[in-house]
């Protein structure tokens, strides 16, 4: 039996927009299982990043169920949200989202600190981590002085280097080339493969879609296709 | 959070802004320095009044007959028992003297004037201004001394001068007038013009000679230390069981007042100047807030809890409170050192004595007030930051994000 990193059971999510009800997601059913990669695709204003995001626990949904790493999610306060983040969920942003102030090294040890790790430790895995990933000679810069592919495999050190059980990617390749974003998803393929690191992305972008082992397809709110 | 990590973040989000927050830093340092100064005259000036009021005769301590502030004069006299001062041998005591002052009338060929007539010992006087008088002419040799020194401007009221005969005239035990010439040994010179018309000084022994009494009508105090007046209240008012026993305090209402007002005035003045200060820190801080909203809310999504994102606004606050803070305090304390020893306000010579301060004002910063002022600031910091923090973590991560 495949063990589930994450349970969705009619998850429904609507907004109020100019007092008109926006449906973003309706009584999805979904499941992610370890080590799997998988893409949420699908046009603008699917749902998919919606999915994304109560999954990351960033939203809450009006109804449903939802668990991550057998928690559930609804039961979670906004403190242990953010600890349910913090040590389980590593998260990668369209806009990279790394702290402008803290250097790129300083920027992987961001979460361990948070966790309380100590500096030593937090020093050799922040660097083996962005050695692995082609960047230790960047270690020392921070994101102002660094390109948008370098910053998002900044941002990706950060969000793998505690281990976390799941990386939330949504539109990770929205602001890169596609030289970039090639090199970007052979990354985020290896570490699906050799790290077993379970992978779920929002996107649209087909090349994306591409180097998911399971594609999931979104549209109105509802799953039409896998 | 690790206080260590809160630190560094704050430290180095405060260098992005380094404009705003250079100003709102001098914004801080000068209110402060503000703040500091006029606490520095108003301290100085409480001072002043407060030794003035204790050297004009005063002392620390009195004692009264209870009658005497209603009805001066020698019928309200007493005599105390020989050696009553043992009874403050736990109180260190600069001094004590024994006094008769009585109203009296004194006159001269052309002028006529009502005065205080003192009788004192002059070599117990140290603990009162006339022992640090100048005086032109001679000043008092004992308690036997029949000769009077009197103030100069008294003297110029008068037309006369040292050398010359006055008579003096005031009321007996008995009710009638006595009266005598003395001749006036000495003019003497006294920071205030009011103490040089009203105080006419003779040997104690003399006017005892006058007034056919021998009752001295004012024990007067003086301690090493303002902090004993309780203690000495307490084992004086045991020795004089039928006598009023006050504190300058008492005997100076007005005074002890504004030295009271003075003590309030740091505070008056700090929280009107800081007050309006703290609504521009307010909003500077808000603005930073919402300007990093999104860099927040991304800091919540990566797992930081709502409370230390509050930490870290309030953090960021401090720092910039401490710093300004710190600054004005030392540009307090530059611009409090070249009057540290006081100010020659003789120019302004009749208004100050009005307010009850001599010719040289000296200013006081006192490490206490600098220690208020540091802490209520850090508590204002604080304070100043609850609103935009609070406004930072009630944006949710995502909302915050899509920003």
């Amino acid at each position: 039996m495949t063990q589930h990193v994450v349970e969705c059971q009619g998850v429904s999510r609507t907004y109020q927009d100019d007092a008109v009800p926006v449906h973003a997601l309706r009584g999805v059913d979904f499941a992610v299982g370890t080590g799997e990669f998988v893409s949420l695709a699908g046009p603008s204003g699917s749902g998919k990043s919606t999915l994304l995001h109560v999954i990351g626990g960033l939203d809450r949904p009006n109804e449903g169920a939802i668990s991550v790493d057998g928690e559930d999610i609804n039961a979670l306060g906004d403190s242990e949200l953010a600890d349910l983040r913090l040590n389980k969920i590593g998260f990668v942003f369209q806009a990279y989202n790394l702290i402008p102030v803290l250097s790129a090294q300083e920027n992987v040890e961001f979460i361990m600190q948070l966790q309380g790790v100590d500096a030593a430790e937090r020093g050799e895995r922040a660097l083996g981590t962005l050695d692995s990933l082609g960047m230790r000679d960047l270690a020392d810069r921070r994101p102002g002085e660094m390109s948008g592919g370098q910053q998002q495999r900044v941002a990706i050190a950060r969000a793998i280097v505690t281990n976390p059980v799941l990386l939330l990617a949504d539109e990770p390749s929205a602001n890169l080339d596609t030289g970039t974003t090639g090199e970007l998803l052979e990354l985020l393929k290896r570490l699906n493969k050799e790290r077993g690191v379970t992978i779920v992305t929002a996107t649209h972008d087909p090349m994306v879609m591409g180097y998911a082992s399971r594609q999931v397809h979104l549209r109105d709110g509802e799953i039409v296709s896998e | 959070m690790p206080l260590k990590l809160l630190l560094q973040l704050s430290w180095r989000n405060l260098w992005r802004h380094r404009r705003r927050n250079g100003i709102m830093v001098l914004a801080i340092a000068l209110a402060v320095t503000g703040v500091m100064l006029m606490n520095t005259l108003m301290r100085g000036m409480a001072a002043e009044m407060r030794e003035a009021a204790i050297d004009n005769l005063t002392g620390h301590i009195k004692v009264i007959h209870p009658g005497y502030m209603a009805d001066p004069g020698i019928g309200r006299g007493f005599e105390p028992e020989q050696g009553w001062e043992q009874a403050l041998a736990d109180v260190p005591v600069a001094g004590w003297a024994q006094r008769v002052r009585v109203p009296a009338v004194i006159m001269s060929e052309r002028e006529t004037r009502g005065v205080q007539l003192v009788g004192v010992d002059p070599a117990r006087e140290a603990i009162s201004f006339l022992g640090s008088l100048s005086v032109d002419g001679e000043a008092l040799s004992g308690a036997e001394d029949r000769r009077i020194i009197i103030g100069a401007t008294l003297a110029e009221q008068l037309e006369t001068s040292v050398g010359r005969r006055l008579v003096i005239m005031t009321q007996g035990a008995d009710g009638l007038n006595r009266e005598a010439g003395y001749r006036i040994a000495g003019t003497y010179d006294a920071d205030s013009n009011a103490l040089e018309k009203v105080f006419v000084f003779t040997g104690a022994q003399t006017v005892a000679r006058l007034l056919e009494s021998p009752a001295v009508t004012e024990v007067s105090l003086r301690l090493e230390s303002g902090d004993d007046i309780p203690l000495a209240l307490a084992e004086l008012g045991a020795v004089f069981e039928d006598l009023d026993v006050k504190a300058w305090q008492d005997l100076e209402p007005q005074v002890a007042s504004m030295v009271l007002v003075a003590d309030f005035g740091l505070y008056i003045m700090y929280f009107v100047i800081m007050g309006a200060l703290v609504f521009g820190l307010v909003n500077a801080l808000v603005t930073a807030v919402m300007e990093r909203v999104r860099e927040l809310g991304m800091l919540r999504a990566l797992g930081m809890r709502p409370r230390s994102v509050v930490a870290q606004v309030v953090v960021e606050s401090t720092l910039v409170m401490t710093a300004g803070v710190v600054a004005g305090l030392a540009l307090a304390v530059v611009c409090y050192l070249p009057f540290s020893g006081g100010i020659d306000l003789s120019a302004f010579s009749e208004t100050m004595q009005m307010m009850g301060v001599r010719n040289i004002f000296t200013p006081r910063l006192e490490v206490a007030d600098m220690v208020i002022v540091f802490v209520l600031s850090l508590v204002l910091g604080v304070l100043a930051s609850l609103y935009p923090a609070r406004r930072a973590v009630k944006v949710t991560p995502l909302d915050a994000m899509r920003r």
